[in-house]
């Protein structure tokens, strides 16, 4: 077991600064998710962690140990890449003997780790083929492999199921969160599925442009977005962000729409962002702010039905509703909102108000 | 193919056929009559019309080429032989079996050093991110644009002053300088063409450098690899300019040397020279058979690689 420290850690390429004074302490045992957009830093923090990538400026440091300057065979952690990365030349038994041989680990004890490892991820009927020779699936769970073998207390996963198809990778997200509660490592998991981020981890950082956004449980960044950025990353489909003011009567403006908001949240007039979740829509009842709209367009998910509706003001929304309401294209309806739900934004800074 | 006409299918056929065979006739024709006159004697070689094929085969020239040493060979006792049937030697025949061990010994720690040399080098500028790196890599490079023949003098006056002048060592190092650059290139470019992931996979699951070396990017560049053992040992074994000035005798000249020596004679041996020629093609062609499914993909990696 191992708890990770980043003091203010920076990476640098040139001009490019790729991650940023980044401040992240992960605990015994955690299961860290970094989350955010293309090229916002989350491969190379965990390269730094990894002691792939040289560190700019910063401390790292596992347990009480600094690790800055440590170079990566010293550093006890296993990493699956989104490329499996698998050696070619071996096969699969012996690229998941590997990491034991180089450990100098008795033959006999590295041949029962292999078989059960094997066993677990269920390929021990691929232990003879080349890597070329599986799926993508299977090269996933041989690299899966090779990293649990050593029983490392640090894992890094940098986009591991990307490469899967859509039901390959429901099914290795679970395989993971299994590994996770069995192995009690500690796990820092890089990618930009809010879906993965959400399902696996204990808390997510959600990075920008090589800052931290956010750094929270998933439901204190899905219910509590510091900023527009966080709120829009996650959910699916995304938040609804009006911009407008706080009229008066201590409302939310925008040219004939208002809204109720609880009361004494903002100061009138100022210039805010109002954040909308699709399925925070209700049928109208008392203690709601009751919104009109028409509806545009319908579209049913089976289970709900996501509606794309106009509401005073031009203001183009998309609501998720029960499957049980009739809505048919063109209807005028009342949705009830709850005030609560709202979360509102400095539309300068964009930070949560 | 259905529907496809008949004639020009034949007409292309043919075209193709007949310019291969140009193709053939221009690349081994020099070759088949080296082999040829190789086992001919003087005056069937020199017959016209020629002799394409031997009217007998004699190994007459060969076995000269290998007893070369056990003869004396002056001015009368070369005169005693009639220059027309080949019976006779030129005078630096006994060099010849000697100079193939000095090509040969040279040959082989080029091939070695140059590799041991480039591999560790290219790894570095390929892998490693260090500062300087680039500005290495075109010093390397900028080794190899000015022409060999400027070098001669200034290399000559280093050689001499170190006192290695007619050493195999000189030789050596003077053929390293011309190789190393050439595979260091052929091997970054190889290098970087092996995904980045699998060198940091080996970091983590517990290499050093070395161990990255070896167990990603020496067994996935094998034929790269190959490539440049034959590039190094060929272009020792063929050199020229520079083993005529670095050497002055059988201590340490080697076989284009000799064998050239033998066409300034007062009077040419061709049949013998020719043998001396094939017996200089062997090491080579020996070397292109056993490695040929190796070079090829060797010479084109650079050319595929995204
Ligand atoms: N070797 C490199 N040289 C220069 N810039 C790089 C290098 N690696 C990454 N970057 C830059 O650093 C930023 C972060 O990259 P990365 O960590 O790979 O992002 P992510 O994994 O979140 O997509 C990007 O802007 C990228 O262009
Ligand atoms: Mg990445």
């Amino acid at each position: 077991m191992a708890a990770i420290t980043c003091e203010k850690l920076t990476k640098r390429y040139g001009s490019v600064t790729a991650v940023d004074r980044l401040d992240l302490a992960i605990g015994h045992g955690e299961f860290m998710v970094l989350l955010g957009p293309s090229g916002c830093g989350k491969t190379t923090t965990l390269n730094m962690i990894a002691g792939l990538e040289e560190i700019t400026d910063g401390t790292l440091r596992f347990d009480a140990t600094d690790v800055t300057w440590q170079p990566p065979h010293k550093r006890e952690v296993a990493m699956v890449f989104q490329s499996y990365a698998l050696y070619p030349n071996k096969t699969v038994r012996e690229n998941i003997a590997f990491p034991l041989q180089l450990r100098r680990t008795p033959r006999a004890e590295v041949e029962r780790a292999v078989a059960d490892v094997s066993e677990q991820l269920e390929i021990a009927h691929l232990l003879d083929r080349h890597p070329s020779q599986l799926s993508g699936g299977q090269r996933q769970r041989v690299a899966l492999g090779r990293a649990i073998v050593r029983k490392p207390s640090v894992f890094l996963m940098d986009e591991p199921l990307s490469n899967l198809d859509a039901a390959l990778r429901l099914s290795m997200r679970s395989l993971i969160k299994h590994l996770h509660q069995r192995l009690q490592a500690t796990f820092v998991y890089v990618t930009h599925d809010q879906a993965e981020a959400m399902t696996l981890a204990d808390r997510i950082a959600v990075m920008r442009g090589g800052l931290i956004q956010q750094l929270d449980t998933p439901d204190g960044i899905y219910s509590r977005p510091a900023n527009t950025f966080v709120a829009s990353f996650l959910g699916s489909p995304p938040i609804n962000l009006v911009e407008g003011e706080i009229a008066a009567d201590g409302r939310f403006a925008r040219g004939a729409l208002r809204l109720d908001l609880p009361p004494g949240a903002v100061a009138p007039g100022r210039a805010v962002t109002l954040g909308l979740r699709p399925e925070d829509v209700a049928a109208p009842a008392p203690g709601l702010a009751s919104l009109e709209a028409r509806v545009t367009l319908v579209s049913p998910l089976g289970s709900e039905t996501l509606l794309e509706v106009v509401a005073p003001g031009d203001v183009a929304l998309t609501l998720r509703v029960p499957k049980e309401w009739r809505v048919r294209h063109g209807d005028s309806m009342t949705f009830g909102i709850d005030p609560a739900r709202l979360h509102l934004f400095d539309r300068q800074t964009e930070a949560r108000l | 193919m259905a529907g496809r006409p008949l004639a020009p299918r034949i007409g292309r056929a043919v075209l193709l056929a007949f310019f291969s065979a140009l193709f053939v006739l221009y690349v081994a024709g020099p070759v088949a009559w080296l082999v040829s006159s190789s086992l001919q004697t003087e005056a069937q070689i020199t017959a016209i019309p020629p002799n394409w094929l031997p009217p007998e085969v004699n190994f007459g020239n060969f076995d000269a080429i290998l007893n070369a040493a056990e003869r004396q060979v002056t001015y009368e006792t070369r005169r005693q032989g009639d220059p027309a049937t080949g019976g006779f030697l030129p005078s630096g025949a006994a060099n010849l079996i000697p100079s193939l061990w000095n090509s040969l010994t040279v040959g082989l720690w080029v091939a070695a050093l140059n590799l041991l040399l480039s591999v560790t080098a290219a790894y570095a500028i390929a892998v490693i991110d260090f500062r300087g790196r680039r500005a290495t890599l075109y010093t390397v490079l900028a080794t190899r644009v000015v022409p060999d023949i400027a070098l001669i003098v200034p290399l000559f006056l280093v050689i001499r002053n170190l006192g290695l002048i007619n050493t195999l060592g000189a030789l050596v190092v003077t053929y390293l300088a011309i190789t190393v650059p050439f595979t260091i290139f052929i091997l970054i470019s190889y290098f970087e063409g092996i995904p980045r992931d699998l060198y940091r996979a080996a970091r983590i699951d517990g290499c050093g450098h070395w161990g990255a070396l070896r167990h990603v990017y020496l067994p996935l560049s094998l034929p790269a690899l190959v490539a440049s053992l034959t590039f190094a040992f060929l272009t020792s074994w063929n050199e020229f300019v520079f083993a005529l000035v670095l050497t002055q005798n059988v201590a340490a000249q080697t076989l284009p040397i000799v064998i050239s020596g033998f066409v300034m004679d007062f009077t040419t041996s061709f049949s013998f020279v020719n043998a001396a020629g094939v017996i200089a093609i062997i090491p080579p062609v020996l070397m292109a058979v056993l490695f040929q499914r190796y070079i090829v993909s060797g010479l084109t990696a650079g050319a595929v690689k995204g």
